[in-house]
């Protein structure tokens, strides 16, 4: 074997390796959502702490690939797709470490609300739909990344979109509901905030998608406002 | 008079595609148009067009037998002495036929310097090394010599290192001082262009980074083709990077382009190391 290709073949083997950690950083987070989610809804601690165990493991994965990341940068100078899906990485674990916090912190405002007698989020209808929706958005994003897909994500920000509609009309039902005294103002303000982070975790999955675009193709997508994005009819993704 | 047989074509395993232009080079320092360079019947540089834009460096990478330096020692007429290359299509300089009737090969190579992969300073003293071209191409005075040599070694960032033994011989110096007096040599006649063919091979990494040092500097005044078989090198020192295969000019771009994303698929496979 030729140092060339022995060179070639221990970069394979970084790559694939990284990989097999994004995939699993990728599951990881998105599991966290649901699970502190499901927490919220049902006010159920044992849940929330699975969501702090999973947050410390996702911190703990993202330091790794870091790791590996700088490691195949030093070693083997990558260029071309190798260097994308190596700097591509590097970015969204940062992303992924996020929606994880966001995670952690929804996971939190569950145990503010121990010992009340139903969670909040019973009287949100908006509040389901919001947390379908980003589940799907980051659900496709790490999908994208895991099928190395540009086209299936390019219009991401559209979804996005209709996330941050859902949380303008949740935020005014918890408003409406605050104003009216059938929802005291702490737990208004906590659901304010709940909400508030799956609005983030959304915009997460969508900086995840363009650098899954970048990764793939080497196109860095122009970021268009949402506003003038329903003005001008531009489809998410695509230069005006 | 008998016709030219067309040449054979050298052994190929894949066909590679025809190079597609990406960028716009406007007023071209050398410029290549259907150039094809055989030696007997192996074409080893296949109608290659490619516009090398002026006052910038650009690479030329590929594998071993890609015809890189073929193409390169075209530029300024080194194959002419291989008896058996034939050299077909054009290849302007400054807009001039190189391979024109009455081109005189020796003054294009005073226009055209050509580095070599080994240092190659004649078994002269450094001062004669360096004064050699001057004395062949100018009546040029004691003095006038002298201030060409220095500033050619100046600029070569040879000074320094060279200035209280002028009078030793080339060959008592280091790799890399002996290929920067090489440098020196060709800089000393004033080029428009300068070759390189893997100038850094033989050279260890310090003297490797003082040679890719000089080429910033040079290039703020001359047109450089660089020859590489090293890819970090080419995307540190190129503005330009042109990949040839099979004799073929594959993709020509912007350094950063091209090893960012490349378009061909068989570009990406020799720059991330999948053959070569």
């Amino acid at each position: 074997m030729t140092a060339q290709a022995a060179e070639r073949k221990a970069l394979a083997a970084g790559l694939k390796r990284l990989n097999e950690n994004m995939v699993t950083l990728a599951e990881l987070s998105e599991y966290a959502i649901r699970r502190a989610v499901d927490s919220f809804t049902r006010l159920d601690a044992k849940a929330a702490d699975e969501v702090f165990t999973l947050d410390r493991e996702i911190y703990a994965l993202q330091l790794e690939i870091e790791r590996d990341c700088g490691d195949l940068i030093a070693l083997f100078a990558p260029v071309a797709g190798d260097l994308r899906t190596i700097t591509t990485s590097l970015k969204v674990t940062t992303d992924f470490d996020r929606v994880g916090r966001y995670a952690k912190d929804i996971a939190e405002m569950t145990l503010q609300f121990h010992g009340m007698e139903g969670s909040p989020a019973e009287e949100l209808p908006g509040l389901p739909e919001m947390v379908e929706k980003t589940v799907a958005m980051v659900d496709r994003a790490a999908g994208a990344y895991v099928k190395r897909d540009a086209d299936s994500v390019r219009d991401l920000a559209t979804v996005d979109d209709e996330v941050d509609e859902l949380h303008d009309r949740t935020f005014s039902e918890i408003v409406a509901r605050m104003a009216s005294g059938a929802l005291p103002v702490e737990a208004g303000a906590r659901c304010i905030l709940v909400v508030r982070y799956l609005e983030r975790i959304a915009d997460h999955a969508v900086n995840i998608a363009e650098r899954v675009v970048y990764m793939v193709t080497g196109e860095r997508l122009p970021r268009i406002r949402a506003a003038e994005r329903a003005h001008t009819g531009t489809r998410a993704g695509k230069r005006p | 008079m008998t016709a030219v047989p067309e040449p054979e074509v050298g052994p190929v395993a894949v066909e590679a595609p025809q190079s597609e232009v990406t960028v716009q080079v406007e007023d071209p320092a050398i410029e290549s148009r259907g150039l094809t360079v055989s030696y007997g019947k192996k074409v080893a540089v296949r109608e290659m067009s490619l516009r090398i834009p002026r006052r910038r460096v650009t690479a030329i990478i590929g594998p071993s037998g890609c015809g890189k330096s073929t193409y390169l020692r075209a530029i300024n007429r080194m194959n002419d002495t291989i008896p058996s290359c034939r050299t077909q299509g054009e290849l302007l300089v400054d807009g001039e036929d190189v391979y024109a009737t009455g081109v005189d090969p020796v003054l294009l190579r005073r226009k055209v310097g050509l580095i070599f992969q080994k240092p190659n300073p004649f078994p002269k003293s450094i001062h004669e090394n360096v004064a050699f071209g001057v004395k062949l191409h100018y009546f040029a005075t004691k003095e006038e010599t002298e201030s060409v040599v220095r500033a050619a070694l100046v600029q070569a960032n040879l000074w320094d290192e060279v200035k209280d033994r002028l009078g030793d011989g080339a060959l008592s110096l280091s790799g890399g001082q002996q290929q920067r007096l090489c440098i020196a040599r060709a800089l000393a006649v004033e080029p428009d262009v300068l070759l390189m063919d893997e100038p850094c091979s033989a050279l260890d990494p310090i003297a490797t980074a003082k040679i890719e040092d000089l080429i910033f500097e040079l290039k703020k005044d001359m047109t450089i083709v660089i020859v590489t078989h090293n890819m970090q090198q080419a995307a540190r020192v190129a503005d330009y990077t042109a990949f040839m295969y099979l004799g073929r000019l594959v993709e020509f771009n912007r350094t950063r382009d091209l090893f960012e994303k490349p378009r061909e698929a068989l570009t990406e496979n020799y720059i991330t190391g999948r053959f070569g």
